[in-house]
This record gives structure tokens, sequence and C-alpha cells, in this order.
């Protein structure tokens, strides 16, 4: 196969991998509870941020060094990345302890973001929770400590002790069966009949509370496992890139994409998640592809069409067919 | 000084971006997620008048005003009015302005582009302060913003109390079906309200350009404060909305100044988080806003009287 094609291939899967899990982790708490989390990216930028702190750091104590990880970021990763290829077991365990650290540091702020949640409604509850996203990326730009300000950190590729040739291929298949792994979960979760519970509470919450549910604690619980899976989704992006700038968590990319592909894919439906993932990461992926070929023709940077691309979708999608092109069932009961 | 002009014209600058944002809100129910891109757009006729044209960015005004105000009115007319008719959900209508705000800064930024590669403009991160005139040693901006939310305020007042057109349109904000049934055309009160709060922000943008950095990343950043401003003046009065612009532009320049005195200059850069925490507070302690709070003590004052 040509090199250009495979890796063309994987970047497409790895990209798609990532973004399925944010978005099944939206699809939850927007599609099925009905809580509209504006703030996503706070969730998916915590999970890479834990990803540019921690493998250094445990790596930092096992390589007995006394490199500063943000100022002697290249050197110390470079170290670390050799120890890796030559202990794979450790580099397994130590990426497993950081998936375990993002998804805690996710669970707490889903809670954070559950305060605003149970108390208001609607427009303010959006207005706060995207304000709460604004925030992280100001402040992880602005303090260097966290993952090195504006210019970001360089994080240890996880894999290094994949040969070359392999590396892309393999990089993606794992992030794939991760994904897999969580959108089986994420799937027999909402087949199970809390779906009824979240579906009733999205629906209604005061016919659901006078069924004697507990709203308040479902909507925490809710939030809380999303805030887990929106972590691990920014952890992946972060491992797979091998770096975090704080700069790149931006509204568009990790709130607003998100929202299109539930919303287009259908929501509280975790096939139409997977369509609706499945056909954005691919329009995106050519744009970048075509703005190489276009870039000499127009005096502008192709970029910014697929700004008014994506406007112009969710606006024609919401009017034409807001349910999305995969909607809900309606199970007939009998 | 150039601290209390910094805060004079940033506060005027919130007043307007607040009112327009409260206006929609309060008509339509709408809260527009789109309002900072508006002036981020005001800000960019200002460079196209100045650059292009070589006029003074005052000359801008009127077109700012005209081209944010049709924007605004094609937002709510081609988008809104249809989801609505529709019986889209709250939550559908604000995706539906972010998507809105996404698609114009792209088109924003197609504008930057060409100005920097066609016309050698600098078009980002650029500033009009050297096109202002002076008057008695004071930047004309600090005076003409002054002028500008003064004879706003004074205009609304007189449209909202005086005329018959303001008369229906409190009419319309009060009970629009009711409003209906008395022969008021809500559908023209909508659509004018949406211009004038879009042309609003537009007008916010030229004088945003003359004294602060202009940049089409600019408008996230702005979109909490303006926010913030709302909120905390309770989000349903245009007095409101006034008082909160004063606050949330006065702390922000002068808090920030008195944080960076005591503690560093480091925290300059977190400023944004100011109007966040306004937002947050106000929520927790008095949700309808300033104006409520006043509102609850003159009833008090009536009561024992």
């Amino acid at each position: 196969m040509d090199d250009a094609i495979v890796i063309f291939a994987s970047d497409l899967i790895a990209i798609f991998a990532i973004y399925l899990v944010i978005n099944l982790s939206l699809n939850l708490e927007f599609g099925f509870a009905g809580i509209p989390n504006f703030g996503k990216v706070l969730a998916v930028a915590a999970g890479a941020f834990v990803m540019g702190i921690l493998p250094i750091q445990i790596y930092k104590v096992i390589l007995n060094s006394d490199a500063d990880p943000i100022d002697d970021n290249f050197g110390l990763v470079a170290q670390i990345n050799d120890h890796i290829s030559a202990d794979p077991l450790t580099a397994v365990a130590v990426f497993g302890v950081t998936v375990l650290a993002a998804m805690a540091v996710g669970a707490v702020l889903g809670f954070a973001s559950s305060y605003p949640a149970i108390r208001l409604r609607g427009d303010y509850l959006a207005i706060t929770l995207l304000a709460f996203g604004e925030m992280i990326r100001l402040i992880g730009t602005n303090y260097e400590g966290l993952v090195g300000g504006t210019l970001g950190v360089v994080i240890p590729d996880m894999l290094s002790f994949v040969s070359h040739e392999h590396r892309f291929l393999i990089s993606s298949l794992v992030l794939l069966g991760i994904a897999g792994l969580i959108f089986f979960l994420v799937h027999r979760f909402t087949e199970s009949p809390v779906k009824r519970l979240l579906c009733g509470i999205r629906d209604d919450e005061v016919a659901a509370e006078s069924l004697g549910k507990d709203i308040t604690n479902v909507k925490i619980k809710t939030l809380m496992i999303a805030g887990v899976i929106g972590a691990i989704g920014g952890l992946l992006y972060a491992a797979y890139v091998e770096g975090a700038v704080a700069l790149g968590y931006n509204r568009l990319n990790w709130t607003f994409l998100p929202f299109v592909m539930v919303i287009v894919g259908g929501m509280a439906n975790n096939k139409g998640v997977l369509v609706g993932t499945l056909l954005f990461v691919v329009i995106r992926k050519l744009v970048i592809y075509y703005n190489d070929v276009f870039s000499g023709y127009v005096p502008f940077d192709i970029i910014w069409l697929d700004y008014i691309l994506l406007g112009a979708i969710m606006i024609t999608v919401l009017i034409f067919r807001p349910k999305g092109l995969l909607p809900q069932k309606a199970k007939r009961i009998t | 000084m150039i601290i209390l002009t910094d805060a004079i014209i940033y506060a005027c600058i919130l007043i307007v971006l607040c009112l327009g944002l409260t206006l929609t809100y309060k008509i339509t129910r709408v809260p527009n997620f789109a309002h900072t891109t508006f002036a981020i757009l005001g800000m960019y006729m200002a460079l196209i008048t100045t650059h292009v044209y070589g006029l003074s960015p005052y000359h801008a005004l009127p077109l700012a005003f005209v081209v944010s105000g049709g924007v605004s009115l094609f937002l709510y007319f081609g988008i809104i009015r249809v989801l609505q008719r529709r019986g889209s959900s709250d939550i559908s209508l604000i995706i539906s302005t972010l998507a809105f705000d996404i698609a114009m800064i792209g088109v924003v930024n197609i504008l930057a582009d060409y100005l920097a590669q066609d016309l050698r403009v600098i078009s980002r991160d650029f500033t009009l302060r050297s096109y202002d005139i002076v008057i008695f040693d004071l930047p004309g901006v600090l005076i003409a913003s002054i002028v500008m939310v003064g004879v706003l305020i004074a205009s609304l007042y007189y449209l909202l109390y005086y005329t018959k057109f303001g008369i229906s349109m409190r009419a319309s904000i009060e009970n629009a079906s009711l409003a209906q049934v008395f022969g008021i055309n809500t559908e023209k009160v909508f659509c004018i309200s949406w211009f004038l709060s879009g042309g609003l922000g537009g007008v916010a943008g030229v004088f945003m350009s003359m004294w602060f950095q202009g940049d089409p990343s600019l408008s996230p950043l702005l979109l909490p404060t303006v926010f913030a401003g709302s909120i905390v003046g309770g989000f349903s009065s245009i007095y409101g909305a006034i008082l909160g612009g004063i606050i949330i532009g006065i702390t922000e320049i002068f808090g920030t100044n008195l944080l960076a005195s005591t503690f560093g200059y480091w925290i300059i850069p977190y400023r944004p988080l100011i109007p966040f925490v306004f937002i947050v507070i106000t929520l927790m302690v008095s949700p309808k806003g300033v104006s409520h709070i006043i509102e609850r003590i003159r009833e008090k004052r009536w009561m024992t009287q």
C-alpha cells in the first residue's frame, strides 16, 4: 500500500475514535439527559492537561532526573521515550495510572458543572457552562506551570516501543479499540432502564419527580460520568498528537463540533452519533487536505470556509431535520 | 489617568453591547451568542473606512450600524423566526446563534485575510488609535463614546415612552399575542429590535477599534463579559443593562489594575476571569440582577411610608 494512503487513513481512524469518545459523553448528557453542556471543552482540556503533566512527572521519578518538565521539556521527553522503548510494561502501567487520574479529574469537573446544572434553566445554564469552558483555556494559556502556557508541552510517545513503520497504524488501532470499548459500555448503559430515567427527566422533569425520581442526584451522576468519558477523549487526543497546547482547546473544536456531530447524527441514539462523527471527521479531513491544493488560488485560508460550512450545515439541519439523520426511535411497549 | 480613560471607554462600549443583548433577549427570549461578533464586524468596517478609503474612523459609524444591523436582521428573520415557527426548543435556538457566530467568524477572517493579502493592510491585532482626533488634550473617542451613550439612552427613553412605536414595542415585549389582538404588527417590532441591537453592536465595535486592539479572536473572549454585564443587570431591564455595563467595565479595568499592583503583573492576563466571577456571584445571590435588588429596596421604602 501507498505510504500516504496509510497515513491518511490511520489519521482519519484516530481522529474518528477520539471524537467518538467525546461525542458519546456529550450524547449522554445532552441527548439522553437533556443538559446542554456548552462547556464540553472543559473536561476534554482537563484530560489533555493530565496527559501533559502526569506521565512526565512519574517518569521523572523513575529516571531519577531533576530536569524541569517545562523548561527542559524536549530533553526530558527524549530520555523518557528511550526508556519507554526499552521497557514497554512500565509505559503501559504509567499510561493506565494517567488514564485513572484523568478520569478522576473529569469526574470532579463534572461534579463542579453539576452545581449550575441543577440550579439553572436553559439560557442561564448555557451561558455559565460556556464561560466555564472559556476559562480553562485562559488559565492553561497563561499559567505556564500547567502545560507550558502558549508554547505548550511535548508529551512522551507511549508507543515508542513499536517500530517506526507500524507506529501510525498501531496507534490508530489502539485508539479505535479504546473507542470501541467505550462505545460498547455506553451503549449497554443506555440500553438499560437508565435510558428511560434519563429521557424521562429530559422530557418532563415534573412528571419524573412525581414518580419519585431524584432528579438532582441523576443529573450529578450523569454529568460526572460524561466528565469521565470526556476527559478520556481529551487524554487520547493529547497522547495521539504527543503534545498539549492550551490554545488549541477552543470552543469550536471541542464544544461546537461535538454538538454538530451529535445533532446531525441523531440525539439520544448512539448509532446516530457514530454516523455523525464519521461524516464530519471525513469532511474536516478533506477540507484540510484540499487546503493545500487550493491555497495558492484564493486570497484567504481555506480553513475559514470550514467555519462557514459547519455553521451552515448546523443551521440547515436544525431547520429541516432537527432530530438528526438517525432520530431516537420510539419504542412501543407491548 | 490612562486607566480612567480605559475604564470609561470600556464601560461605554459594554453598555452599548449589553443594551443590545438585553433588548433582543427581552423581546424574543433568545440569548444571542453571536452578539459580540457584530462588534467585530463593526471593527472591520472601521478598518476598511480608514485604510481602504482613507477616511476618519468616525465615518465608519453609519456603515457599521447598517452592516451589523443588517446581518443581525438576517439572523432573526432568516433563522430564528423560522426555527421558532417550527417549534424548536430554546436549546436549538441557542445552538443556531452559536452556529451563526461560527459562520460569521469565518466570514470576518476571510475578510481579514483578503485585506492583508490583497490590500496589504495590517488586519489582525490592529488599532486605529492614531487615526483618532484630539479634543482639549483628550482622545476624541473618550468624548465621543460618552456622548454616544448619553444620546443613546436619551433617544431610547424618548422612543420607548413618547412615540407610538415605543408603546407598541413595550406592548409586544409584555405580551406579544395580546399586542397582536390590538392590531400591533409585532413582527415588525421584533425585526426593528434585532436590527437596532446588531447595529448598536457594530457602532460599539467602531469605538472599540479606536482605543483597543481589534482581532477576530476577540469575540469569544468578549462574549462572557457582555453576558456578565447583562446578567448583573438582570437580563430583563434596559436600565439594568446600562448599570451592568458600567459595573463590569469599571471593575474589570480598575480591579485588574489593583490586583496587579498588589500581587504582581502576572495577574493581568487573567482579567477575563473577573466577569466570570460576577456571573457566578449574581446567579448565586440575586439571579434577577441588580435592578431587582433596587426594585425591592424601593418597594420596602414605599411599604414603610
